[in-house]
């Protein structure tokens, strides 16, 4: 059965896409939409301070899905992407271009997420905070098991330790390559395949046989 | 020899062949690994994040835009120059501390009594413009390097390492205010001394 529902949280919508902002942009922001990131940069330090907009708008979403994969729960998640790009705004004269934009922006959400949790104990959505929306044939027993499922593992990922958790969610849900976690975090391939196995073996006896 | 967890990961990922790994074919416990692993992924890979309004999106912008705002322009640092520019600089500044440091050599080593009498008076020598080559009228790499410096504050030449501890700039900026008085003093009492 496929899966057609949606959960959502209060005030937030039920939909996959991401839509763009719905103010017109004008003729200069036009101009720097068409700007790669290198010349964004650039821009960004000459003082146009709306080409960071655009930085933003590029990636706010990856962001903002890589803190949620952290914290669970969309408050936290939405202070931890702007805290994210603060950060980058006011380090941005040591962005040098040898990784990308996303990479960059990646290892600085990482640390902002893991220095974050491991300062405060985060609480995770409840199944009860979430809407149900029932868009197509999946039965509410379904949806509801999924869910708490989706919950004990996110439950799990949430004790694993630092790095583990960092390359299992780097991987699993942003599908980053070895090579692009090793330098989000600074490793290695080879540790970064040890630490995502690790992950996995806690993450099952953590779990047991309950979510197989 | 069982297969090592980088090995096992790829297995499960399906970079690697299990036909590449002839052990996993004989090793019961190597392929119960490899079936965990994939079963764990699986769960994982099953969590969903719901996706915020796009509503969001726009007051997150806002909110973004405004601490940014609040934070000032960033700044252009010493890293972010032309590539072509920082060696040239380099060389400057190279030149320039050896000749700071050839200078305090003559000055201690010119240390000589004082003669009783002071000699007359010499007619003043007319100031030399440091900035300007009395072939050419322009010294483009001294030019260079003061365009460029013009506007590098304390803070960015000690991040830059041109102000390192045991140099005179770092000398200098870390006086005390006692010891700044007793620098004056000094001073004071050689200017009497020469007559100066």
């Amino acid at each position: 059965m496929a899966s057609s529902l949606t959960w959502t949280l209060p005030g937030t919508w039920p939909q996959r896409t991401v839509t763009q902002s719905t103010q017109p942009m004008r003729p200069a922001e036009r101009g720097l939409a068409d700007l790669d990131e290198r010349a964004l940069v650039e821009a960004c330090l000459s003082g146009q301070t709306s080409a960071f907009d655009v930085i933003v708008e590029r990636h706010r979403r990856s962001v903002y899905l890589l803190c949620y994969r952290f914290v669970s729960n969309h408050e936290d998640a939405s202070d931890l992407s702007q805290d994210v790009f603060l950060r980058a705004y006011r380090g941005l004269r040591s962005f040098r271009g040898q990784s990308s934009l996303a990479t960059w922006l990646y290892r600085i959400g990482v640390n902002v997420c893991l220095n974050r949790v491991s300062a405060k104990k985060l609480l995770s959505e409840s199944i009860e905070d979430r809407q149900f929306v029932d868009e197509k044939a999946e039965s509410a027993p379904d949806r509801l098991l999924k869910d708490e499922r989706g919950a004990r593992v996110r439950a799990a990922i949430a004790q694993l330790p630092r790095k583990q958790r960092a390359t299992l969610v780097l991987r699993m849900y942003h599908e980053m390559s070895h090579q692009e976690i090793a330098d989000v975090l600074g490793s290695s391939v080879g540790a970064v395949k040890a630490n995502f196995f690790h992950a996995l073996s806690n993450l099952k006896k953590m779990l047991g046989g309950e979510v197989l | 020899m069982h297969l090592r967890p980088d090995e096992l990961i790829d297995v499960a990922e399906g970079t690697r062949a299990e036909s590449s790994a002839p052990h996993l074919a004989e090793c019961a416990v190597c392929r119960l690994q490899v079936e965990e692993l994939k079963a764990m992924m699986s769960a994982a890979a099953d969590v969903d994040v719901p996706e915020p309004s796009p509503l969001f999106w726009d007051h997150f912008s806002a909110r973004v835009r405004q601490a940014v705002d609040a934070e000032g322009a960033p700044r252009r640092s010493f890293w972010t120059w032309p590539r072509v520019v920082i060696p040239a600089v380099s060389v400057a500044v190279a030149v320039l501390a050896v000749a700071v440091t050839l200078n305090r050599g003559n000055t201690s080593r010119a240390v000589v009594p004082l003669p009783a009498v002071l000699p007359a008076p010499v007619a003043p020598v007319a100031s030399v413009d440091l900035l300007v080559d009395p072939q050419t009228g322009d010294d483009t790499a001294l030019t260079l390097v003061a365009e460029l410096s013009s506007d590098m504050d304390f803070e960015t030449a000690r991040e830059a390492g041109l102000a390192a501890r045991g140099s005179a700039e770092h000398a200098v900026t870390h006086l005390n205010g006692s010891e700044l008085r007793e620098l004056q003093r000094l001073l004071q009492e050689e200017l009497a001394r020469s007559g100066a």
